[in-house]
Protein backbone atom coordinates (compact mmCIF):
# COMPACT_ATOMS: atom_id res chain seq x y z
CA UNK A 1 0.00 0.00 0.00
CA UNK A 2 1.64 3.24 -1.11
CA UNK A 3 0.95 6.78 0.02
CA UNK A 4 -1.73 7.21 -2.65
CA UNK A 5 -3.66 4.12 -1.61
CA UNK A 6 -3.20 4.99 2.02
CA UNK A 7 -4.68 8.43 1.45
CA UNK A 8 -7.57 6.96 -0.46
CA UNK A 9 -8.44 4.19 1.93
CA UNK A 10 -7.43 5.36 5.39
CA UNK A 11 -7.61 9.12 5.48
CA UNK A 12 -11.36 9.32 4.69
CA UNK A 13 -11.91 7.27 7.83
CA UNK A 14 -9.98 9.63 10.08
CA UNK A 15 -13.13 11.63 10.94
CA UNK A 16 -14.74 8.47 12.21
CA UNK A 17 -11.67 7.45 14.14
CA UNK A 18 -11.44 10.91 15.62
CA UNK A 19 -15.06 10.84 16.82
CA UNK A 20 -14.48 7.40 18.28
CA UNK A 21 -11.43 8.65 20.14
CA UNK A 22 -13.47 11.62 21.34
CA UNK A 23 -16.13 9.26 22.61
CA UNK A 24 -13.65 7.63 24.93
CA UNK A 25 -11.18 10.39 25.72
CA UNK A 26 -13.53 13.40 25.68
CA UNK A 27 -10.72 15.76 24.87
CA UNK A 28 -9.85 17.16 21.50
CA UNK A 29 -6.08 17.18 21.87
CA UNK A 30 -5.93 13.71 23.32
CA UNK A 31 -8.28 12.39 20.67
CA UNK A 32 -6.15 13.91 17.93
CA UNK A 33 -3.06 12.48 19.53
CA UNK A 34 -4.61 9.03 19.67
CA UNK A 35 -5.81 9.35 16.10
CA UNK A 36 -2.36 10.31 14.92
CA UNK A 37 -0.91 7.40 16.80
CA UNK A 38 -3.31 5.00 15.11
CA UNK A 39 -2.72 6.46 11.66
CA UNK A 40 1.05 6.36 12.01
CA UNK A 41 0.87 2.76 13.17
CA UNK A 42 -1.24 1.90 10.17
CA UNK A 43 1.17 3.77 7.95
CA UNK A 44 4.24 2.01 9.24
CA UNK A 45 2.48 -1.33 8.86
CA UNK A 46 1.03 -0.50 5.49
CA UNK A 47 2.73 -3.48 3.85
CA UNK A 48 0.55 -5.86 5.83
CA UNK A 49 -2.69 -3.94 5.49
CA UNK A 50 -3.69 -5.62 2.24
CA UNK A 51 -4.01 -8.88 4.12
CA UNK A 52 -6.90 -7.51 6.17
CA UNK A 53 -10.42 -8.00 5.00
CA UNK A 54 -11.43 -4.55 6.17
CA UNK A 55 -8.82 -1.97 6.97
CA UNK A 56 -11.50 0.31 8.38
CA UNK A 57 -12.64 -2.30 10.89
CA UNK A 58 -9.01 -2.77 11.86
CA UNK A 59 -8.53 0.95 12.29
CA UNK A 60 -11.65 1.23 14.45
CA UNK A 61 -10.49 -1.66 16.60
CA UNK A 62 -7.06 -0.14 16.97
CA UNK A 63 -8.50 3.23 17.94
CA UNK A 64 -10.83 1.70 20.51
CA UNK A 65 -8.07 -0.37 22.07
CA UNK A 66 -5.62 2.49 22.08
CA UNK A 67 -8.11 4.81 23.78
CA UNK A 68 -9.03 2.25 26.41
CA UNK A 69 -5.35 1.57 27.04
CA UNK A 70 -4.66 5.24 27.49
CA UNK A 71 -7.57 5.66 29.88
CA UNK A 72 -6.32 2.71 31.87
CA UNK A 73 -2.75 3.99 31.87
CA UNK A 74 -3.72 7.45 33.02
CA UNK A 75 -6.05 6.02 35.66
CA UNK A 76 -8.36 8.92 35.53
CA UNK A 77 -11.76 9.89 34.28
CA UNK A 78 -12.01 11.32 30.82
CA UNK A 79 -11.75 15.07 30.75
CA UNK A 80 -15.04 16.66 29.82
CA UNK A 81 -14.59 19.23 27.16
CA UNK A 82 -17.97 20.65 26.32
CA UNK A 83 -16.57 23.45 24.22
CA UNK A 84 -16.81 21.26 21.16
CA UNK A 85 -20.54 21.44 21.37
CA UNK A 86 -20.50 25.19 21.37
CA UNK A 87 -19.04 25.10 17.87
CA UNK A 88 -21.34 22.38 16.71
CA UNK A 89 -24.51 23.88 18.03
CA UNK A 90 -23.78 27.42 16.98
CA UNK A 91 -26.81 27.97 14.82
CA UNK A 92 -29.24 30.78 14.58
CA UNK A 93 -31.00 29.64 17.72
CA UNK A 94 -31.51 32.18 20.45
CA UNK A 95 -28.81 32.32 23.14
CA UNK A 96 -31.26 30.95 25.64
CA UNK A 97 -32.01 27.96 23.48
CA UNK A 98 -28.32 27.50 22.80
CA UNK A 99 -27.61 27.29 26.51
CA UNK A 100 -30.49 24.91 26.89
CA UNK A 101 -29.21 22.75 24.05
CA UNK A 102 -25.70 22.87 25.37
CA UNK A 103 -26.96 21.87 28.75
CA UNK A 104 -28.94 18.93 27.50
CA UNK A 105 -26.08 17.96 25.20
CA UNK A 106 -23.61 17.82 28.06
CA UNK A 107 -26.21 15.95 30.05
CA UNK A 108 -26.48 13.40 27.30
CA UNK A 109 -22.71 13.21 27.10
CA UNK A 110 -22.45 12.46 30.80
CA UNK A 111 -25.06 9.75 30.43
CA UNK A 112 -23.10 8.15 27.59
CA UNK A 113 -19.86 8.41 29.55
CA UNK A 114 -21.54 6.44 32.30
CA UNK A 115 -22.26 3.55 29.94
CA UNK A 116 -20.07 0.43 29.91
CA UNK A 117 -17.44 0.52 27.18
CA UNK A 118 -19.18 -2.02 24.99
CA UNK A 119 -22.54 -0.26 25.03
CA UNK A 120 -20.82 3.05 24.49
CA UNK A 121 -18.99 1.69 21.46
CA UNK A 122 -22.00 -0.03 19.92
CA UNK A 123 -24.36 2.89 20.17
CA UNK A 124 -21.71 5.23 18.87
CA UNK A 125 -20.93 3.07 15.86
CA UNK A 126 -24.62 2.74 15.04
CA UNK A 127 -26.01 6.18 15.79
CA UNK A 128 -23.09 8.37 14.81
CA UNK A 129 -21.28 6.40 12.16
CA UNK A 130 -24.21 4.57 10.56
CA UNK A 131 -22.48 1.21 10.66
CA UNK A 132 -24.56 -1.75 9.56
CA UNK A 133 -24.89 -4.77 11.83
CA UNK A 134 -22.47 -6.64 9.59
CA UNK A 135 -19.84 -3.96 9.98
CA UNK A 136 -20.32 -3.81 13.75
CA UNK A 137 -20.00 -7.58 13.78
CA UNK A 138 -16.67 -7.30 12.00
CA UNK A 139 -15.36 -4.76 14.46
CA UNK A 140 -16.61 -6.21 17.73
CA UNK A 141 -16.89 -9.90 16.90
CA UNK A 142 -20.38 -10.01 18.39
CA UNK A 143 -23.25 -11.77 16.63
CA UNK A 144 -25.94 -9.69 14.97
CA UNK A 145 -28.47 -10.79 17.56
CA UNK A 146 -26.18 -9.78 20.36
CA UNK A 147 -25.62 -6.42 18.76
CA UNK A 148 -29.36 -5.91 18.37
CA UNK A 149 -30.02 -6.72 22.01
CA UNK A 150 -27.23 -4.52 23.34
CA UNK A 151 -28.26 -1.68 21.06
CA UNK A 152 -31.87 -1.94 22.14
CA UNK A 153 -30.92 -1.95 25.81
CA UNK A 154 -28.56 0.97 25.44
CA UNK A 155 -31.12 3.08 23.61
CA UNK A 156 -33.71 2.43 26.26
CA UNK A 157 -31.28 3.03 29.07
CA UNK A 158 -30.15 6.34 27.62
CA UNK A 159 -33.74 7.56 27.39
CA UNK A 160 -34.61 6.30 30.85
CA UNK A 161 -31.53 7.91 32.37
CA UNK A 162 -32.26 11.12 30.54
CA UNK A 163 -35.82 11.19 31.80
CA UNK A 164 -34.67 10.39 35.31
CA UNK A 165 -32.13 13.23 35.36
CA UNK A 166 -34.54 15.75 33.91
CA UNK A 167 -37.44 14.77 36.14
CA UNK A 168 -35.19 15.18 39.15
CA UNK A 169 -33.93 18.51 37.95
CA UNK A 170 -37.27 19.92 36.97
CA UNK A 171 -38.91 18.41 40.00
CA UNK A 172 -41.52 16.31 38.26
CA UNK B 1 -46.78 10.59 9.81
CA UNK B 2 -46.77 10.87 13.56
CA UNK B 3 -48.17 7.40 13.70
CA UNK B 4 -45.30 6.27 11.59
CA UNK B 5 -42.78 7.97 13.87
CA UNK B 6 -44.32 6.37 16.93
CA UNK B 7 -44.09 3.01 15.30
CA UNK B 8 -40.54 3.62 14.16
CA UNK B 9 -39.52 4.69 17.64
CA UNK B 10 -40.93 1.52 19.08
CA UNK B 11 -38.89 -0.56 16.69
CA UNK B 12 -35.89 1.69 17.28
CA UNK B 13 -35.87 0.85 20.98
CA UNK B 14 -36.15 -2.82 20.08
CA UNK B 15 -33.09 -2.50 17.89
CA UNK B 16 -35.14 -3.48 14.83
CA UNK B 17 -34.87 -0.36 12.70
CA UNK B 18 -32.78 -0.17 9.55
CA UNK B 19 -30.22 2.54 8.89
CA UNK B 20 -32.66 4.30 6.55
CA UNK B 21 -35.37 4.32 9.19
CA UNK B 22 -32.99 5.64 11.77
CA UNK B 23 -32.09 8.39 9.37
CA UNK B 24 -35.76 9.33 9.11
CA UNK B 25 -36.03 9.46 12.88
CA UNK B 26 -32.92 11.60 13.12
CA UNK B 27 -34.21 14.03 10.58
CA UNK B 28 -37.58 14.17 12.27
CA UNK B 29 -36.06 15.13 15.59
CA UNK B 30 -33.90 17.78 13.99
CA UNK B 31 -37.05 19.81 13.39
CA UNK B 32 -37.81 22.88 15.42
CA UNK B 33 -41.24 21.74 16.51
CA UNK B 34 -41.60 18.32 17.91
CA UNK B 35 -44.84 16.99 19.33
CA UNK B 36 -44.72 17.18 23.17
CA UNK B 37 -45.20 13.49 23.69
CA UNK B 38 -42.10 12.79 21.61
CA UNK B 39 -39.98 15.47 23.22
CA UNK B 40 -38.29 13.08 25.60
CA UNK B 41 -36.84 11.08 22.71
CA UNK B 42 -35.43 14.08 20.93
CA UNK B 43 -32.29 14.61 22.93
CA UNK B 44 -30.55 11.36 22.00
CA UNK B 45 -31.11 11.95 18.32
CA UNK B 46 -29.96 15.53 18.55
CA UNK B 47 -26.92 14.58 20.50
CA UNK B 48 -25.86 11.91 18.05
CA UNK B 49 -26.62 14.12 15.09
CA UNK B 50 -24.43 16.82 16.58
CA UNK B 51 -21.65 14.37 17.28
CA UNK B 52 -21.59 13.44 13.61
CA UNK B 53 -20.29 16.89 12.80
CA UNK B 54 -17.12 16.55 14.84
CA UNK B 55 -13.95 16.54 12.79
CA UNK B 56 -10.27 16.63 13.59
CA UNK B 57 -8.96 20.16 13.36
CA UNK B 58 -7.47 21.50 10.16
CA UNK B 59 -4.15 21.96 11.91
CA UNK B 60 -4.17 18.28 12.72
CA UNK B 61 -4.88 17.07 9.20
CA UNK B 62 -2.19 19.37 7.87
CA UNK B 63 0.30 18.13 10.41
CA UNK B 64 -0.60 14.57 9.54
CA UNK B 65 -0.16 15.18 5.83
CA UNK B 66 3.35 16.52 6.36
CA UNK B 67 4.12 13.62 8.68
CA UNK B 68 3.02 11.14 6.06
CA UNK B 69 4.98 12.73 3.25
CA UNK B 70 8.09 13.87 5.08
CA UNK B 71 9.34 10.60 6.58
CA UNK B 72 8.81 8.84 3.28
CA UNK B 73 12.42 8.96 2.04
CA UNK B 74 13.87 7.85 5.36
CA UNK B 75 11.29 5.12 5.56
CA UNK B 76 12.27 3.89 2.13
CA UNK B 77 15.86 3.83 3.28
CA UNK B 78 14.77 2.04 6.39
CA UNK B 79 12.83 -0.47 4.37
CA UNK B 80 15.87 -1.74 2.50
CA UNK B 81 18.73 -1.52 4.92
CA UNK B 82 20.09 -4.89 3.93
CA UNK B 83 20.25 -4.06 0.23
CA UNK B 84 22.04 -0.83 1.03
CA UNK B 85 24.46 -2.61 3.29
CA UNK B 86 25.03 -5.24 0.65
CA UNK B 87 25.66 -2.61 -1.99
CA UNK B 88 28.01 -0.74 0.31
CA UNK B 89 30.01 -3.85 1.11
CA UNK B 90 30.26 -4.85 -2.54
CA UNK B 91 31.35 -1.32 -3.41
CA UNK B 92 33.94 -1.40 -0.65
CA UNK B 93 35.23 -4.75 -1.85
CA UNK B 94 35.49 -3.50 -5.43
CA UNK B 95 37.23 -0.38 -4.21
CA UNK B 96 39.72 -2.56 -2.40
CA UNK B 97 40.40 -4.61 -5.51
CA UNK B 98 40.73 -1.58 -7.75
CA UNK B 99 42.97 0.08 -5.18
CA UNK B 100 45.11 -3.03 -5.02
CA UNK B 101 45.43 -3.21 -8.79
CA UNK B 102 46.41 0.45 -9.01
CA UNK B 103 48.88 0.06 -6.18
CA UNK B 104 50.50 -2.90 -7.91
CA UNK B 105 50.69 -1.10 -11.21
CA UNK B 106 52.48 1.79 -9.58
CA UNK B 107 54.75 -0.46 -7.57
CA UNK B 108 55.76 -2.75 -10.40
CA UNK B 109 57.94 -0.37 -12.44
CA UNK B 110 60.17 0.02 -9.36
CA UNK B 111 60.11 -3.59 -8.28
CA UNK B 112 60.43 -4.92 -11.79
CA UNK B 113 63.24 -2.61 -12.81
CA UNK B 114 65.93 -5.33 -12.72
CA UNK B 115 63.57 -7.82 -14.33
CA UNK B 116 63.84 -6.75 -17.98
CA UNK B 117 67.62 -7.18 -17.81
CA UNK B 118 67.10 -10.53 -16.12
CA UNK B 119 64.84 -11.50 -18.97
CA UNK B 120 67.66 -10.95 -21.41
CA UNK B 121 70.94 -11.01 -19.47
CA UNK B 122 72.67 -12.03 -22.64
CA UNK B 123 71.76 -8.80 -24.32
CA UNK B 124 72.87 -6.78 -21.32
CA UNK B 125 76.07 -8.74 -21.15
CA UNK B 126 76.77 -8.32 -24.82
CA UNK B 127 76.31 -4.64 -24.50
CA UNK B 128 78.82 -4.32 -21.68
CA UNK B 129 81.33 -6.78 -23.07
CA UNK B 130 81.18 -5.47 -26.61
CA UNK B 131 84.72 -4.92 -27.75
CA UNK B 132 84.01 -1.44 -28.99
CA UNK B 133 82.85 -0.26 -25.57
CA UNK B 134 85.89 -1.63 -23.81
CA UNK B 135 87.17 1.83 -23.00
CA UNK B 136 83.82 3.01 -21.69
CA UNK B 137 83.24 0.26 -19.14
CA UNK B 138 85.08 -0.44 -15.92
CA UNK B 139 86.60 -3.83 -15.09
CA UNK B 140 84.15 -4.46 -12.28
CA UNK B 141 81.23 -3.75 -14.62
CA UNK B 142 82.58 -6.29 -17.09
CA UNK B 143 83.11 -8.86 -14.33
CA UNK B 144 79.53 -8.31 -13.26
CA UNK B 145 78.39 -8.79 -16.84
CA UNK B 146 80.40 -12.00 -17.12
CA UNK B 147 78.99 -13.25 -13.84
CA UNK B 148 75.50 -12.74 -15.19
CA UNK B 149 76.16 -15.72 -17.41
CA UNK B 150 76.10 -17.88 -14.29
CA UNK B 151 72.39 -17.26 -14.08
CA UNK B 152 71.87 -18.55 -17.58
CA UNK B 153 71.21 -22.24 -17.93
CA UNK B 154 71.81 -22.27 -21.63
CA UNK B 155 73.95 -20.06 -23.76
CA UNK B 156 73.82 -19.52 -27.48
CA UNK B 157 76.75 -19.34 -29.86
CA UNK B 158 76.95 -15.60 -29.57
CA UNK B 159 77.26 -15.65 -25.80
CA UNK B 160 79.99 -18.25 -25.69
CA UNK B 161 81.86 -16.46 -28.47
CA UNK B 162 81.58 -13.25 -26.50
CA UNK B 163 82.96 -14.93 -23.40
CA UNK B 164 85.79 -16.49 -25.38
CA UNK B 165 86.68 -13.11 -26.80
CA UNK B 166 86.63 -11.66 -23.31
CA UNK B 167 88.82 -14.48 -22.08
CA UNK B 168 91.39 -13.92 -24.79
CA UNK B 169 91.39 -10.21 -25.31
CA UNK B 170 90.09 -8.37 -22.26
CA UNK B 171 92.56 -5.90 -20.87
CA UNK B 172 91.92 -6.83 -17.27
CA UNK B 173 93.27 -10.04 -15.77
CA UNK B 174 90.40 -10.41 -13.37
CA UNK B 175 87.85 -10.11 -16.14
CA UNK B 176 89.65 -12.78 -18.14
CA UNK B 177 89.70 -15.02 -15.10
CA UNK B 178 85.98 -14.49 -14.57
CA UNK B 179 85.35 -15.26 -18.23
CA UNK B 180 87.36 -18.43 -17.89
CA UNK B 181 85.28 -19.57 -14.97
CA UNK B 182 82.10 -18.61 -16.76
CA UNK B 183 83.09 -20.60 -19.82
CA UNK B 184 83.62 -23.80 -17.84
CA UNK B 185 79.92 -23.51 -17.07
CA UNK B 186 79.22 -23.98 -20.74
CA UNK B 187 81.69 -26.78 -21.29
CA UNK B 188 79.11 -28.69 -23.30
CA UNK B 189 78.52 -25.84 -25.73
CA UNK B 190 80.23 -26.39 -29.05
CA UNK B 191 83.62 -24.75 -29.37
CA UNK B 192 84.02 -23.90 -25.71
CA UNK B 193 86.48 -26.68 -24.81
CA UNK B 194 88.54 -25.99 -27.90
CA UNK B 195 88.59 -22.31 -27.09
CA UNK B 196 89.83 -23.02 -23.55
CA UNK B 197 92.66 -25.25 -24.86
CA UNK B 198 93.58 -22.65 -27.43
CA UNK B 199 93.50 -19.93 -24.83
CA UNK B 200 96.17 -21.76 -22.84
CA UNK B 201 98.69 -20.85 -25.52
CA UNK B 202 97.46 -17.30 -25.78
CA UNK B 203 97.39 -16.34 -22.10
CA UNK B 204 100.52 -14.88 -20.59
CA UNK B 205 99.31 -13.98 -17.11
CA UNK B 206 100.20 -16.71 -14.61
CA UNK B 207 96.94 -16.27 -12.69
CA UNK B 208 94.86 -16.88 -15.76
CA UNK B 209 97.11 -19.70 -16.87
CA UNK B 210 96.72 -21.46 -13.51
CA UNK B 211 92.99 -20.95 -13.57
CA UNK B 212 92.82 -22.34 -17.10
CA UNK B 213 94.78 -25.43 -16.12
CA UNK B 214 92.59 -26.02 -13.09
CA UNK B 215 89.47 -25.61 -15.15
CA UNK B 216 90.65 -27.92 -17.89
CA UNK B 217 91.51 -30.56 -15.30
CA UNK B 218 88.13 -30.05 -13.68
CA UNK B 219 86.30 -30.64 -16.97
CA UNK B 220 88.66 -33.55 -17.70
CA UNK B 221 89.73 -32.23 -21.07
CA UNK B 222 92.48 -34.63 -22.22
CA UNK B 223 93.10 -32.80 -25.45
CA UNK B 224 94.68 -30.05 -23.32
CA UNK B 225 97.58 -32.31 -22.35
CA UNK B 226 99.57 -31.34 -25.44
CA UNK B 227 99.15 -27.63 -24.75
CA UNK B 228 100.07 -28.13 -21.11
CA UNK B 229 103.25 -30.04 -22.03
CA UNK B 230 104.22 -27.18 -24.30
CA UNK B 231 103.49 -24.73 -21.48
CA UNK B 232 105.57 -26.77 -19.02
CA UNK B 233 108.54 -26.71 -21.36
CA UNK B 234 108.35 -23.02 -22.14
CA UNK B 235 111.17 -21.26 -20.24
CA UNK B 236 109.58 -17.84 -19.93
CA UNK B 237 106.58 -19.23 -18.09
CA UNK B 238 106.72 -18.92 -14.33
CA UNK B 239 107.82 -21.93 -12.32
CA UNK B 240 104.54 -22.09 -10.46
CA UNK B 241 102.65 -22.31 -13.73
CA UNK B 242 104.92 -24.94 -15.13
CA UNK B 243 104.51 -26.94 -11.94
CA UNK B 244 100.73 -26.54 -12.19
CA UNK B 245 100.82 -27.63 -15.83
CA UNK B 246 102.80 -30.71 -14.88
CA UNK B 247 100.27 -31.52 -12.17
CA UNK B 248 97.46 -31.09 -14.67
CA UNK B 249 99.14 -33.43 -17.15
CA UNK B 250 99.58 -36.01 -14.44
CA UNK B 251 96.03 -35.85 -13.18
CA UNK B 252 94.65 -35.96 -16.73
CA UNK B 253 96.90 -38.94 -17.50
CA UNK B 254 95.63 -40.75 -14.44
CA UNK B 255 92.09 -40.46 -15.75
CA UNK B 256 92.78 -42.65 -18.73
Amino acid sequence: MDLQAFKQRILPVQGRLFRLAQLFLRNREEAEDALQDVLMRLWSNRQQLDAYHSVEALAVQMTKNLCLDRLKAHRRQPVTATDDYQNVLATDDSPYRQVELLDSASQMQRLIDALPDQQKLLIHLREVEDYSFDEIEQITGLTTNNIRVILSRTRQRLRDDYLKVNNNETGY
Amino acid sequence: MKQAIDELLERYYEGETTLAEEKRLREFFQQETIPPHLQSHAEQFRYFAATREQQPSAAFTQQLATKLTRPEPTRLLGLTPWTLRLAASVALLLLGFVGGIFYNQHQNPVADAPLPSAVSPAAEMKKVLAFSSLSETSASERIQAVNQSFEMTQADQATTQLLINTLNFDANVNVRQAACQALTHFEHEPGVREALIQSLSIQTDPNVQITLIEMLVAIKEKRAVQEMQRLAKRPQVMDVVRQKAQEGINSLAQLS
